[in-house]
């Protein structure tokens, strides 16, 4: 099976990696965009270095505004197994990314396994929405659906401030649905616990509710449970963080890591025509966009084929499917080390991404 | 390669070795003179000291909370200048890197990470693996996962809560165990905002001091060489140094380490009720040899606080600066990450004096461990500063002066004429380090150890000297030249491997089944998921 491509034309691994290299050296503003593993992002990230690069998720947006919470204002967070374990209330802020409908499934399904005897009637967690009718939300076992919050109209981050402000006692121009029960099940509650992403939400929506879960901490105990937009990116932020200081939107145009969530923002360099040379490292493959400017790409994506458009393709395997590899996992709150579930020879990124720098001159082994 | 670094004062305690000499090294280790032959290589040590590899007991390099802890203050790490070719990443603000860096620097060649979570026993490895040149080594935390709590509330045996102690230490590839705030986790989750060795955490009816006991005994009959590292009830709190008195009562003849005792020795006298009680701590541990203790010293400027002990933290949220801060609630402890910055107000005066007292005041250097609690009373690079003031009466004077009045006048410290030697120096950073974690290889510089040397430049500013190693060897290699990093090599992180019950290891399949909906192996992870060539080291359990 042929695994790299130099434009439409099938080569070595070898050779595509060194046009790869070669492609990356003459660049004058290289940009990379990640969804892979752990060791995948490492050796992105020492590569970027050696390059000059600045990199981001592929999906930066969402991850972005997770990690600016962080960055930016500071949470009050849980840990999975603990929502299972004592979260009696829960609560879905906005719309939650497929990957974690069957966690809210679980929860739904299940009782915490300390404070029991306290929970209602039904011996089942509360379970509530906040969003509005048009908020899709994961489907619960039984028929069960989700009570819902909402100001009608108003937006997610409004009807947190609202729904914060009723619990403070204070008026607003427009009541929250269903606030009576909320109020009531919060005033039971031992633990309740707030479901979040990045995914749908945007930043001062994620800052209000951290707001409210101080609020509610002041008296009694409640956290937010971070269901990262993305796994794969939520992972690479953490190894950007550890490896250079950093979340994603890091770049090293100037030779040292300097973290700039605007100016950083591959997306945005790419469509401002701020980037040259685009390296794509993803198991899946995306068509890129139809070109407007003469920047050149670099697709390391698991294909039987030259991704349209590539300047380079080298095919890679999936992180978990193909080898074996540690990911973040949102169902244990950490990184995780998987099994290859369908063992093949596709490289990994982290194979391939070595493979390339090696061909990068430096006076310095890589770190990683 | 033989190598002899000739011609250095060589300060080695544990081999009676102090005076000038040649130091052989061969290959990865210390060797005897040979009786012919020249060295490969040889280091002109003339007018420096040379001295094995210091090790930092207790330091918070990496892990979940670590990194949160970056991820939260990305002003306060900005690189500052262009990397060197030869050392990618090492200027990378706070970043795993620097951090290897900067303690190889200094003459550091071992550091252990105190407070690992288990269920991010791999993220921590993976950070840890990727922290160059020096070996490393974690502490794992029990105490306040649900487990344990259950197991000690329904009366079950001393063996298989050894099992699981065992278990725990093998699968997170630990060097030992840490217990933090005793119960106090378990019970902020149900709402409970104070507590003491004595209270109980709701649900379990465990107290604290039965939780640090079990987990004592745990520990001692395993052969952990490491005793039970204690973070105690109240820490920071006014009055504390009661709560730090009644634990070091509580070893009862066996071993126990107590982490950063400055953050107890706080009394209530005083207007302001806020002062030092050192002088009583220093009695009794100096009274009770079966405990030992590291400082964990305040000096002046911004950090962060990283702690595992989330109902502290969560009280302390308020004091942050800058004002953001990140409480987590974990399986186990979770952690809280709160910035803080220490002023030379009456607080962190006292503060600061009453870290110096302990050291000074607290008479074995091989009970009393060099820590800043990294970096929650500072970070450790503050260290050449600190082995200043321990080793300078003159520079604690000078330091005094800017300080405030009041608070000095509730601590002995201008009183203390003491100055540490650098045989005290090197007892308190190498050797008692390496006999406290059965670290029987290094400490010290007798044939056969690892060849991880420091050599220091003799300099009368004493943080010039151990603030930028002449030379450092790691392994043998020589990593640091004139203050600089030569190359990167990478360490392992040494751990103990008892061998886990099968019984145990089905109880707790059950068990994970049953409370989280996942299997075992979502937890456990194989060396080669590190993706470094020899990752671990083993250390053996005393027999």
């Amino acid at each position: 099976m042929a695994v790299a491509w130099i434009g439409n034309r099938e080569t070595l691994v070898e050779r595509a990696a060194a046009h790869a290299a070669a492609l990356l050296g003459s660049s004058r503003c290289p940009v990379f965009s990640l969804d892979t593993d752990i060791h995948g992002t490492r050796a992105a990230i020492a590569l970027a270095e050696r390059v000059g690069a600045a990199y981001d998720h592929a999906d930066g947006a969402a991850v972005s505004r997770e990690a600016a919470l962080f960055t930016d204002k500071g949470a009050m967070t849980v840990a999975p197994g603990e929502t299972r374990r004592r979260a009696d209330v829960v609560v879905i802020v906005g719309e939650l990314p497929q990957i974690h409908h069957q966690f809210v499934g679980e929860l739904a399904e299940t009782v915490p396994d300390l404070s029991a005897p306290d929970l209602s009637a039904k011996n089942q967690r509360e379970i509530f929405l906040v969003g509005s009718n048009e908020t899709s939300a994961p489907r619960l076992s039984n028929g069960r659906t989700a009570t819902l919050l909402s100001c009608g109209e108003a937006g997610l981050g409004a009807t947190l401030a609202a729904l914060r402000a009723q619990w403070r006692g204070r008026q607003t121009s427009q009541p929250v649905s269903n606030f009576d029960d909320f109020a009531k099940a919060l005033e039971a509650a031992h633990f309740p616990v707030f479901l979040f992403s990045g995914d749908a939400t945007d930043g001062l929506a994620l800052e209000m509710l951290q707001g409210l879960i101080t609020d509610l901490n002041r008296k009694s105990r409640a956290s937010g449970l971070h269901l990262p937009a993305s796994e794969n990116g939520w992972g690479s932020a953490l190894a950007s963080t550890w490896m250079t200081g950093f979340p994603l939107r890091t770049g090293f145009a100037r030779g040292f890591p300097e973290f700039d969530p605007w100016r950083y923002d591959v997306a945005r360099m790419i469509a401002a025509g701020e980037a040259d040379l685009h390296l794509r490292i993803s198991s899946s493959i995306v068509q890129p966009k139809k070109k407007r400017n003469r920047m050149a790409l670099i697709a390391l994506a698991k294909t039987h084929e030259p991704v349209a458009g590539a300047a380079v393709t080298i095919a890679i395997g999936e992180a978990g499917v193909d080898h074996q590899a540690v990911v973040y996992s949102s169902r244990t709150g950490s990184l995780r080390s998987v099994d290859a579930r369908a063992a093949s020879e596709l490289p990994s990124a982290a194979t391939v991404v070595r493979l390339v720098a090696s061909h990068v001159s430096a006076e310095a082994a890589l770190p990683c | 390669m033989l190598t002899k670094i000739a011609g250095g004062d060589i300060i080695d305690p544990v081999n009676g070795r102090l005076g000038k000499g040649d130091l052989w090294i061969s290959d990865d280790k210390i060797a005897a003179a040979p009786a012919a032959g020249a060295a490969d290589r040889t280091i002109d040590a003339d007018g420096c000291i040379v001295m094995a590899g210091a090790i930092d007991i207790h330091s918070h390099i990496g892990g979940g909370n670590v990194n949160t802890a970056r991820l939260l203050l990305p002003e306060q790490h900005a690189a500052h200048q262009a990397r060197p070719a030869t050392t990618p990443l090492s200027n990378a603000g706070w970043s795993t890197f620097q951090t290897g860096c900067l303690y190889a620097k200094m003459g550091f060649t071992t550091v252990v990470e105190p407070a690992m979570s288990p269920g991010a026993a791999l993220h921590t490895h993976l950070e840890l693996a990727d922290i160059p040149i020096i070996d490393k080594a974690t502490l794992a935390i029990l105490g306040n996962d649900d487990f344990l709590l259950s197991m000690i509330r329904d009366d079950a045996s001393s063996t298989m809560i050894e099992d699981y102690v065992a278990w725990t230490v093998a699968s997170t590839r630990a060097l030992g165990v840490k217990v933090i705030n005793a119960g106090a986790a378990a019970a902020f989750k149900e709402n409970v905002r104070t507590f003491s060795l004595d209270d109980v955490v709701p649900s379990y009816g465990v107290s604290s001091r039965k939780i640090v006991k079990t987990l004592q005994a745990a520990v001692g009959s395993l052969g952990v060489p490491h005793p039970l590292h204690v973070h105690c009830n109240n820490l920071g709190s006014p009055g504390s140094a009661d709560t730090a008195a009644a634990t070091i009562a509580a070893a009862e003849g066996l071993p126990l380490h107590l982490a950063h005792l400055q953050f107890y020795g706080y009394g209530t006298e005083g207007k302001r009720r806020f002062s030092s009680a050192a002088a009583r701590l220093a009695e009794l541990v100096n009274a009770t040899p079966e405990v030992t203790i590291d400082i964990g010293q305040v000096m002046f400027g911004q950090t962060v606080t990283i702690s595992s002990d989330v109902m502290r933290q969560f009280s302390a949220r308020g004091s942050a600066q800058p004002k953001k801060s990140v409480i987590h609630d974990g399986d186990g402890n979770g952690g809280g990450i709160v910035p803080y910055r220490y002023g030379k107000d009456f607080y962190g005066t006292m503060q600061w004096a009453i870290g110096l007292e302990l050291f000074l005041l607290i008479d074995d250097p091989w009970r009393v461990f060099f820590t800043t609690d990294h970096p929650n009373g500072a970070p450790f690079t503050a260290y050449p500063a600190l082995f200043e003031l321990l080793m300078s009466r003159e520079a604690r004077t000078e330091m005094i002066a800017g300080l405030s009045p009041s608070a000095m006048a509730l601590s002995t410290l201008a009183a203390i004429d003491r100055e540490y030697t650098f045989e005290e120096i090197a007892i308190m950073t190498r050797a008692a380090p390496a006999r406290l974690l059965g670290l029987t290889d290094r400490g010290h510089l007798g044939a056969g150890a690892t060849a991880d040397i420091a050599v220091y430049r003799r300099d009368d500013n004493i943080a010039n000297m151990l603030g930028q190693a002449a030379y450092v060897f790691k392994d043998g290699d020589l990593v640091v030249q004139d203050g600089e990093i030569t190359h990167y090599r990478w360490g392992k992180a040494l751990r103990l491997n008892p061998s886990p019950d099968k019984a145990m290891l089905r109880r707790l399949e059950d068990y994970h089944q049953q409370r989280y909906g996942l299997s075992l192996d979502w937890f456990d992870f194989p060396d080669s998921a590190v993706a470094r060539e020899q990752p671990f080291g083993e250390v053996a359990c005393r027999t």
